[in-house]
């Protein structure tokens, strides 16, 4: 079943011209100059009931954009929207009921009050019942561990505990999709690991479709069967995240260090990442030379230390992103 | 129908109560703030006995009708700042994209994104409504009377601010236009009406609605009219609704924003 449907969207923004100095200032109270930004252009796709879909791209690329769109914040300019067969553009209160939000940059909750008394005002305002709002603090307490601090204000919180509250928040109403931008932003290592696993256990539990974005390949990795990037306001890859490692796995990078020096300019398939002397670091593709053939040509019995791996995720990313703004 | 009203009632309950709770954190803070708004009014009370040990009547009032036109000024002044201090940033608000968090909840934007904040010095404004009340003199159909004007002008001061506010979705800096219109209504509100004449008299009933929030009740407090009366309520309901239309026209252009927000 499928719970999101986008078409065509595309939206713009009017962004003022002004030229440096008093001057320029002048100049655009009197004539101003208009510059229009195409931030989202013919994205589509579809999400499926309990996906957990990872939507990224580089810094301005239209993922922010493409959210708000989605959950009513933002009239797109052209295109369709179905979000649970609900359009935002028309029925924004109706979708709200039904729809989660957690955005890691914007913070939701009063942070005077004790989590507790949040989320009972969100119980308001979603219009459940003090008793069903009670159980499902209960039960949602024990999923998210918030037992030691829920007696606590917000404001005396630590970072990862309050992402955790907002979380909670957002799930008070039961939504049938969860929308996370960036939840992780500005945690450790530890916490973000945590709050992975809750999302996840909740996704088992609820069964709620997830669309996340996220600078953190952690994040898209560990949580993610599906990825969508979007560079430049369009989708330039919608595919299985095994897929995406798949593609890339034909390069292998190996780091060695060397007894003596070896040059292997001109060899095919092989690119020099590091040459250091007696470290280097080189990048196989396996397609035209075999993990095997590039040892025979560093000569094992020359080789001190080794270390042979895949191209991480996060090069691979970032590889998708530089050849789409080249083209 | 009636159950939405009644929810979003509930919220904004909710809100002012939960807001009220933060300003509360600091006892001494809130207390004094409270008491100087009371003698803060209070200090133009000398003056006006100046003027009036000058003249028996200016513009047509009395020293005690003066008061009462005093209190209902600082009523209607307390009541939307007290309620709705958020209308009086809300191109702020616009403009730095933080109705976001208000567009994802299922209730209307406008009352949550302008309900969330109190002013605590505005509950010193009101106090100080009531004791000009009393000074008048006290009656219970005067008392009933006075809470419906103070509320109706909280209102259309309130709506006043929306309406100019909500420009800013056309044109990313009105704050200084709403700015500049309530701090007319909120000077001009404590000025005899009797010395205006002519076109700025027409000013004061029309654009900068002074005459309906405070003139037309101080009037109908003193003699009881029902037609005047209605014209009040009427032109209250009236600016309600059209401040609801320009934001919701308005919100259609909403671009949003990126900054790093908390809600403190």
């Amino acid at each position: 079943m499928k719970v999101i449907e986008v078409k065509k969207l595309s939206k713009k923004f009017r962004v003022k011209l002004k030229e440096k100095g008093l001057k320029g200032s002048l100049k655009s109270i009197i004539k101003p100059k208009y510059k229009e930004i195409k931030a989202v252009k013919d994205v589509s796709f579809e999400v499926e009931k309990g996906e957990m879909v990872a939507f990224i791209g580089p810094n301005g690329a239209g993922k922010s954009t493409t959210i708000k769109m989605m959950t009513g914040i933002l009239y797109p300019d052209n295109g369709s929207i179905k979000v649970l067969d609900i359009d935002p553009k028309k029925d924004r209160k109706k979708l709200a009921y039904q729809i989660g939000t957690v955005f890691g940059q914007k913070e939701q909750l009063w942070t005077h009050l004790t989590p507790y008394d949040n989320f009972k005002f969100f119980g308001a305002i979603y219009d459940i019942p003090d008793i069903k709002v009670e159980k499902k603090i209960d039960e949602l307490k024990t999923l998210f561990e918030l037992d030691e601090f829920i007696n606590t204000p917000v404001r005396n919180l630590s970072l990862g505990q309050r992402i955790r509250c907002e979380i909670v928040a957002s799930l008070i109403h039961e939504p049938k999709i969860l929308f996370l931008d960036e939840p992780t932003i500005g945690l450790d290592p530890v916490v973000k690991e945590n709050i992975r696993t809750l999302i996840k256990r909740m996704n088992k539990e609820y069964k709620t479709t997830i669309f996340l974005t996220s600078h953190d390949v952690g994040d898209i990795e560990k949580l993610c069967k599906r990825v969508i990037i979007i560079n430049n306001g369009q989708v330039v890859l919608d595919d299985t995240m095994e897929n995406l490692k798949y593609h890339y796995l034909n390069k292998k990078i190996i780091d060695a260090k060397m007894k003596e020096m070896v040059n292997l300019d001109d060899e095919d398939g092989i690119t020099i990442l590091k040459d250091k002397g007696y470290n280097i670091k080189i990048e196989v593709d396996t397609n035209k030379k075999s993990v095997s053939d590039a040892l025979k040509l560093l000569n094992p019995d020359n080789i001190i230390d080794i270390n042979i791996s895949n191209v991480p995720l996060e090069d691979i990313i970032s590889d998708i992103y530089i050849k789409d703004d080249k083209q | 129908m009636l159950m939405e009203v009644k929810n979003q009632l509930r919220v904004f309950g909710l809100s002012v109560k939960y807001a009220l709770m933060r300003e509360m954190l600091n006892k001494v803070t809130f207390i004094t703030n409270i008491l100087f708004m009371i003698l803060n009014n209070a200090c133009f009370i000398v003056q006006m006995l100046v003027l009036f040990s000058l003249k028996e009547d200016v513009g047509g009032y009395s020293f005690r009708e003066m008061l009462l036109l005093w209190g209902m000024a600082a009523g209607t002044y307390g009541v939307s700042r007290f309620f709705f201090k958020n209308s009086f940033s809300l191109s702020d608000t616009i403009n730095n994209g933080k109705l976001d968090a208000y567009l994802v909840q299922p209730k209307n934007v406008l009352i949550s994104s302008i309900t969330n904040e109190v002013e605590t010095s505005a509950i010193g404004d009101i106090i100080y409504a009531y004791i000009m009340l009393f000074a008048y003199g006290f009656t219970i159909p005067r008392f009933i009377l006075y809470t419906i004007f103070i509320i109706c002008g909280g209102l259309i001061l309130t709506s006043i601010s929306v309406i100019f506010s909500s420009l800013s979705f056309w044109f990313s800096k009105s704050d200084a236009i709403t700015e500049r219109v309530n701090s007319i209504m909120i000077h001009f509100a404590t000025y005899p009406d009797g010395i205006f004449k002519g076109i700025v008299k027409i000013i004061l009933f029309t654009i900068i609605p002074v005459g309906l929030a405070n003139y037309l009740p101080v009037r109908i407090i003193r003699e009881f009219n029902i037609n005047l009366f209605l014209i009040v309520i009427i032109v209250t309901i009236l600016l309600i609704v059209i401040s609801f239309i320009m934001f919701y026209k308005g919100l259609k252009k909403y671009s949003s924003s990126n900054l790093m927000i908390a809600r403190m």
